[in-house]
Parts: C-alpha cells; structure tokens; sequence
C-alpha cells in the first residue's frame, strides 16, 4: 500500500530533528543526501530506524537501504514495496 | 645519538587471543582467531555475534577487585610489562609516568548499575566508582609507584596510539625518563549496541580487506609498553625489545564517524611519523594496519597506503580477527604484535581475507613469514576522524628521531561558557528529586554561531566546545590547528540516553546519532570539523587535571612544531544521573555544588600572537603521595617555576572536602618558601566543583595577569592522586 509522500515528510522532519524546515518545502524527488538537506550517513541510519519502527521494515546493511534514500518518492515506493502487510 | 630516544624495555599483553607476549604471538603468527560467541552479557537484539571476548577469570589472575572490566584487563597487562622490563620503579622517584589510552572506562560497569536501576529501581552506585577513563590510570599508577607525569586519552579507536607517542613526546621532552603506555577496554553493552546501530559489525566475524568483507568485530583487551629513555635503559642495563622510532597524529576533520573517503588524515599521520623517524617510505618492511573489516575503512586506508608509499606498499596486514576490534586498546595491542615481528623477524597475516577486492587492489600478507624487518609502521584511526600512527625499529638500528626546541608560548583567545547558579528542577528531572541549586549553564546562548547541523546533532557538550572555540580563534584555513579538547566525565546526557534506551527497549529503535557523541573526542573531533583543524586531535581525561594535561598537548604541539595554533580547553556537563549518585554519596551540600561549562584558548608561540592576552611560561603534571606532604609539594612547586615570578597561588580548594586542607597547606608552605605573602585565590565558588573547573581557573588566571599584571600559578589536585601546575604570565 503507497504511503503519503508528506506524512513521510513529517517522520523524517521529526526522525532527524530538522529545524526551520516544513514538509512543504521538501521536494517529492529532490536528494535527501549529499545536497539539499545536508544530510549524513548518521542520518541515514536514523531512517533506517524510523523504517523499523514506523513500517516494521529491518534493514541489516546499508547498501539494502541505498537505493531507497534517494528521495522522499524513492523511499515511499521502497515502503510499499517492504512493509510486512 | 640522543641519549633521550624512547626504546621498548618490557611489554605486557592481555586478549582474546591469548595473555602473555609469548601466547598472544604465537596466535599471531598462526592466524588463529580469538573470536568466540558473545556470552560477557545478554544481546536481545543482535546474539552473541563473533567477539574477541576475554572468557578468563581475571581476579583468579591476580586482578584487583575493586576496579572496573577495563581497570582489570589494563592492571593485568601493566603487571606484566613492568615484570618483563624487569624495572624496579620504586628507584624511579617522580621520574617515571603513564599514559594510557582508554575510551570505554568503566562502561560496563555502569551499565549494570543503570540496569539494576531501571529494571528494578534499586540504585547500586558503587558500580559507578570505577566510571572514569582515567580510573584504570589512577589504579596502576597507585599500585606501581609512578608518580611521573599522568595522562588518559580518550581518541576512541586511536587512544593507545595517541597515548604512545605522547609518552614517546614527555621522554624526548626531558619531563620523564620511563612511560609505562598502552591502553585498556572492555567490552561493553554501549560500544556493542553503538556499533550495531551503526551497522558496523560482520555477523560473520571480521574480513579485512577481503572483497567481502561487511564490517567489524568487537573485541577487548589491554596492552602496556615500557617506554624509557635510551640513556635510561642503558644506565640500568635493561634489555632494549625495540625503538619507538617515530610517530605521527593527525585529524581529518571530516566526519564524526566515517573516515575521509582519500585517506587524507591517515597519509597525513603516516607521513609525519615517517618524518619524524627521518626515514623513507622505502625503509618500511610491513605495516600492521587499523584495517577493522568496515568497507569504508579498508577502502581509505588502501588509498592512503598507496599515497604514501607510492604505490609499493609493503607487506601489510590487519590482525583484528585475532582479537577483535578491542577499541582504544587496539593501538597497544598492534604495538606488541609490531615489536614481536620485528624480534621474530616474521610478518603476522590477515585472517579472515580469502579474495582480493578490485577496488582496493591490495593483497595484505596471508600466511607468516620470515623477512628481514628494521623497520615496521602501526595504524590505529578513530571515531572523528583521529588518527595515530606509530613506527617501531630493531634495536640495533640508528636512531634520529628529533627532540623538541623551547618555545615562548602565549594565549591569543579565550572562550568561556560559564554557569550561573540555577536550581536542578531546570536541568533534567533528577533521580531522586534533587535539592539545592547547581551551577549549570542553562540553555546556552550564542547557539546562533552554530550551522543548522550542528544544532541538530551535536549534545550540549559538543555546542559549548563549539561555541567556546569559535569564541577563542576564527577558523583560519592558512594555519596547522590541532585541537586538545579535555573531559573528565564526556558527553553523559547522550551515552546516558543511549544506554537508557538499549536497556528499557532491549536493543530495538536504537539511537544511531547519538553513540557517536558518547566518546570523550566528540568535543575535540566536532571542533576540529568547524575550524578544519588536521593537526593531532585528543581528548584527555584524568579528573580535576583535565584541563592542564590539554594544556601540556597544545604546549608540546606547538613545541615539535606539528601546528601554528593549539586551541587547548575541557568541557564538562551535568546530567540526573551525575546529580543522584552524588546526591547519594553525599557529595553535594550548601558549600558543595555540582557545576559544568566549557573554556577553549587559543595559543601560539609568543612571537606570532599579535594581541598576547598572557604568556604561558610553564605546565607540569605528576602525581602525589600519600599521606600528602605541603613541602614537598613546595618544593616541586620550586623546581618547575621561578617563585619571584608568583603573585597568586590559584588553587582548586572550596570544592570538594578531602582536597581542602591540602591546598590551604600548599599555599601557607609556598609563601614560606618564597619568602613572601603569595595570595591564595580560589575559582570554585564561582563555576562549581566538576573535573574541568580549573579550566576556569585557567581563564581567571589568564584575566590576572592581563588586567593585574601579576603572575599566576594554577595548582590542581585531583581527588585520584593527580596533581598540575601552570605558571600564566603577563
């Protein structure tokens, strides 16, 4: 089942702790990494949490989870695609 | 050949793999492994992954046991090395010291404290004792007699490195004659579940350098080096192992936890160790490399091998699946494996790798063998990015390792981030409720000198370091900075949250950003990320002295002329935990109180500081005996500084009972000595009691001189046995 793309938006915003930032503002399809946000690698496995704890989804290595933190898009589809029904 | 070159007299080993040299080696030299099922403690989430976990009786060894997992594992090795050196440190006077790098402490131990409090709400705090970093150092220097200079050093995964070579750099500096050095972890449920959080750990065990390889394994373990003077060892006969030839620190200042993608910090390490030893890349016959078996390490450091070897990298190999990644006893541990191939003449292979990785293109050495060896290099990179490398040569070898000139040392900046005495309700609700008021610095001001970033991710802890070293100096690209940035008890607020959690949640949503703020270098590390400081970073840690052995590593990286600039400091905070275990050891009262804040200066030679604000002109650290004696104190007092010079005698009293009459004492002897009234002022009533407060006192005594021209010698004590001095000047 596809997720909001901006209840995914709020997660993340609370997940990192992201000041001065609202879901609005982030782009569906824009980087979350490297630009843009200026996030991580800590970041990165912050989401891997929220992934298990929101969706119930358990990433083991980082690489598994490296394609799907694209973007916010990327990462809603992934959960679609992951969560445990 | 300098009389003051630091050789290898006596080693002392404990590990998974085996304790004793003689064990530990031939371990080495078959590439057996020490990696065993987890069974130290119970992991709900990630079982009993590979670990080099240590599964002998270590009292029925003869280890103390009033001391922590970490204080056992070091007591135990420094047992050994002082046996194997075969010295008799009682004949040392205050001529023999100990550094150590340890970054666990006694993690394990509290945990088992906040477990019992959590799970059943009974709070046990005498597991607490033994908490510090520098407990391991206070409890081997007591029992041994070393009553030189002292130091702990908290680097994460390049303590004992970084310990070596800066007890290499207090023998070259004429301030010891003999280092016992190396460094002591445990294993511990937070470094467990940090690195998991991480995804750092090989379910599979450890596979350095290997195509495959999918991260690390835990491990723990202690190693000790004697470190004496060559005109030492000599004059008493002592059988020399090896020379410490060279050693080199750096930082990258790139990332809390990833390693600089090209190596940068590590090329930049490994060649000031190789110039230090004045040698060519060419001399090294193997490296023993930091090599844990992440992808991101072994990549990095394959990289800054081939730079720096110009692409004829010597044979090299990882010995983590031997032991595990045994954390700030790491750098210790490879030592001893470099001095016995060295001694044996044979290369140690790299269990756990089987298939080359294309985009390494390294084949490290598999199997032992014999080869010529004069020369041999040892890695050891950290957690935010420090990184310690060390060079170790045959005994017979020539030596030219260079001795540090004198230099005029002035503070350029202060930054100072003080309390104001506000009462406890406003820090965090306490266990138990809490009375009286703390000296706490509250919400901090000046957060908008901050990124966005670093207000997000960064601890209080980390954000006064911050601010306070902003404050002092303006990040300057055209400058060597190195950073040495002190605390006695770390980031608590974030390893207290993240234990808490692994503990009540038993491992699951755990807090990935904030175990890399609960090593005592994410101060340091962060600073040097903001100011791009790549010059050595570290983190001291040894109580009330805290302050001053920072102030000895900028003093002396400025003397080797390693950096233009040392921003030296200590930062401290209070946390509920902090508050009720003082509370129940009484330790708090109406003239007691718990304080925290940070204090970062600048300094720089004398004649390159422009506005001077007070020259440093001396800083010493040793030990006291017991019982404590006024004069004798005096008289070192009288050996270090130049009395006329001394107006006001700063001292650490108002603080905690014990040390009150020994200051008092100090003071009255030092006027008699000097033949005049010296005033005794103190700092404590102002910031509190807490391990960085002579941090302020530093900066009053800076203000001193400045606005009274007078001439200031801070003298702290800690409760533990340590003791400094620093002489600030107009």
């Amino acid at each position: 089942m596809q997720i909001s793309t901006h209840e995914l938006k709020s997660k993340i915003i609370e997940s990192l702790k992201l000041q001065d930032i609202t879901p609005e503002q982030i782009d569906d399809d824009a980087p979350l990494f490297g630009t843009g946000l200026g996030l991580d690698s800590i970041d990165a496995l912050e989401l891997v949490v929220l992934l298990e704890k929101e969706y119930g989804i358990v990433i083991k290595d980082i690489e598994e989870g490296r394609p799907a933190f694209r973007s916010v898009r990327t990462l809603a589809d992934f959960i679609a695609v992951k969560r445990p029904q | 050949m300098s009389a003051r070159h630091p050789v290898i007299t006596g080693l002392g080993i404990v590990s998974a793999a085996g304790f004793g040299v003689e064990e530990v080696w031939r371990a080495v030299a078959t590439g057996t492994g020490g990696l065993k099922p987890l069974t130290l403690f119970q992991s709900p989430r990630y079982g009993q992954n590979p670990t080099g976990e240590i599964q002998r009786d270590l009292i029925a060894l003869g280890a103390p046991t009033r001391a922590s997992r970490s204080d056992k594992l070091g007591w135990l090795a420094a047992r050994d090395a002082i046996a194997d050196a075969g010295i008799d440190l009682a004949k040392t006077g205050d001529r023999a010291g100990i550094i150590l790098g340890t970054s666990v402490g006694g993690s394990y131990d509290s945990e088992l404290f906040l477990t019992t409090l959590i799970k059943r709400g009974k709070m046990r705090a005498r597991a607490t004792r033994f908490h510090e970093c520098s407990s391991t150092l206070d409890l081997i220097a007591e029992q041994f007699g070393l009553y030189g200079p002292g130091m702990a050093l908290a680097t994460a995964c390049s303590s004992s490195a970084l310990a070596i070579a800066t007890a290499a750099e207090m023998i070259m500096a004429g301030e010891a004659d003999v280092m016992l050095t190396g460094g002591a972890d445990s294993l511990s449920r937070m470094t467990w579940g940090g690195f998991h959080s991480l995804l750092l750990v090989d379910a599979a065990g450890c596979r350095p350098f290997d195509v495959t390889r999918a991260g690390m394994s835990h491990g723990e373990g202690a190693a000790m080096l004697v470190l004496e003077s060559e005109e030492s060892a000599l004059r008493r006969g002592a059988k020399i192992l090896a020379r410490l030839s060279g050693w080199g620190t750096s930082c990258d200042a790139y990332h809390a936890t990833a390693p600089h993608p090209q190596g940068a910090g590590a090329t930049a390490a490994m060649q000031s160790a190789l110039r230090r030893a004045k040698l060519e890349p060419s001399a090294i016959g193997y490296v023993n490399a930091h090599g844990t078996g992440t992808r991101d390490n072994d990549l990095a450091e394959a990289i800054a091998l081939k730079t720096v070897f110009h692409n004829r990298v010597p044979p090299f190999s990882s010995t983590k699946r031997i032991f595990g990644h045994s954390l700030a006893a790491s750098g210790a541990m490879e030592a001893v494996v470099c001095v016995q191939a060295l001694r044996h003449q044979a290369l140690p292979p790299n269990p756990g790798f089987s298939k080359c990785d294309p985009t390494i293109g390294l084949e490290p050495v598999t199997e032992s063998r014999h080869a010529p060896l004069a020369h041999v290099m040892s890695n050891s990179f950290g957690f935010g990015g420090n990184n310690g490398v060390l060079i170790f040569s045959k005994a017979e070898t020539a030596q030219h390792t260079r001795a540090p000139g004198k230099v005029q040392v002035a503070v350029g900046g202060l930054g100072v981030i003080g309390p104001g005495v506000v009462t406890v309700k406003e820090i965090t609700a306490p266990l138990p409720p809490g009375r009286g008021p703390v000296f706490s610095c509250g919400t901090l001001a000046d957060t908008a000198m901050l990124t966005p970033n670093q207000r997000r991710r960064q601890s209080r802890l980390q954000q006064m370091a911050l601010i306070t070293a902003r404050k002092s100096h303006a990040p300057d690209a055209t400058q060597r900075v190195s950073v040495s940035i002190g605390t006695g008890l770390g980031c608590l607020e974030d390893a207290g949250a993240f234990i808490e959690n692994l503990i009540t949640k038993d491992e699951r949503e755990p807090m990935p950003s904030r175990f890399p703020n609960s090593v005592h270098n994410s101060p340091a590390s962060q600073v040097a990320i903001d100011q791009a400081a790549m010059s050595m970073n570290s983190a001291p840690t040894v109580g009330e002295v805290t302050f001053e052995c920072a102030l000895w590593l900028g003093m002396s990286q400025l003397a080797i002329e390693e950096a233009d600039c040392s921003l030296v400091g200590a930062a401290d905070e209070v946390d509920k935990y902090l508050l009720s275990i003082g509370q129940r050891w009484g330790a708090w009262n109406d003239q007691i109180k718990p304080g925290e804040g940070a204090v970062v200066a600048s300094l720089a030679r004398a004649e390159k500081t422009a506005v001077p604000l007070a020259r440093v002109t001396a800083v010493r650290l040793g030990r006291y005996r017991t019982p404590f004696n006024a004069e004798t104190e005096a008289d070192w007092i009288a050996s270090i500084v130049d009395l006329s010079q001394v107006d006001v005698f700063l001292s650490g009293a108002k603080g905690f009972q014990k040390l009150e009459p020994m200051y008092q004492a100090v003071a009255a002897a030092l006027s008699k000595r000097a033949g005049k009234a010296v005033e005794h002022q103190t700092y404590k009533q102002f910031c509190g009691e807490f391990h960085s407060a002579s941090a302020f006192g530093f900066s009053l005594a800076v203000n001193l001189a400045r606005e009274q021209q007078r001439g200031v010698l801070l003298y702290t004590l800690s409760q533990r046995g340590a003791k400094a001095l620093c002489l600030v000047q107009p």
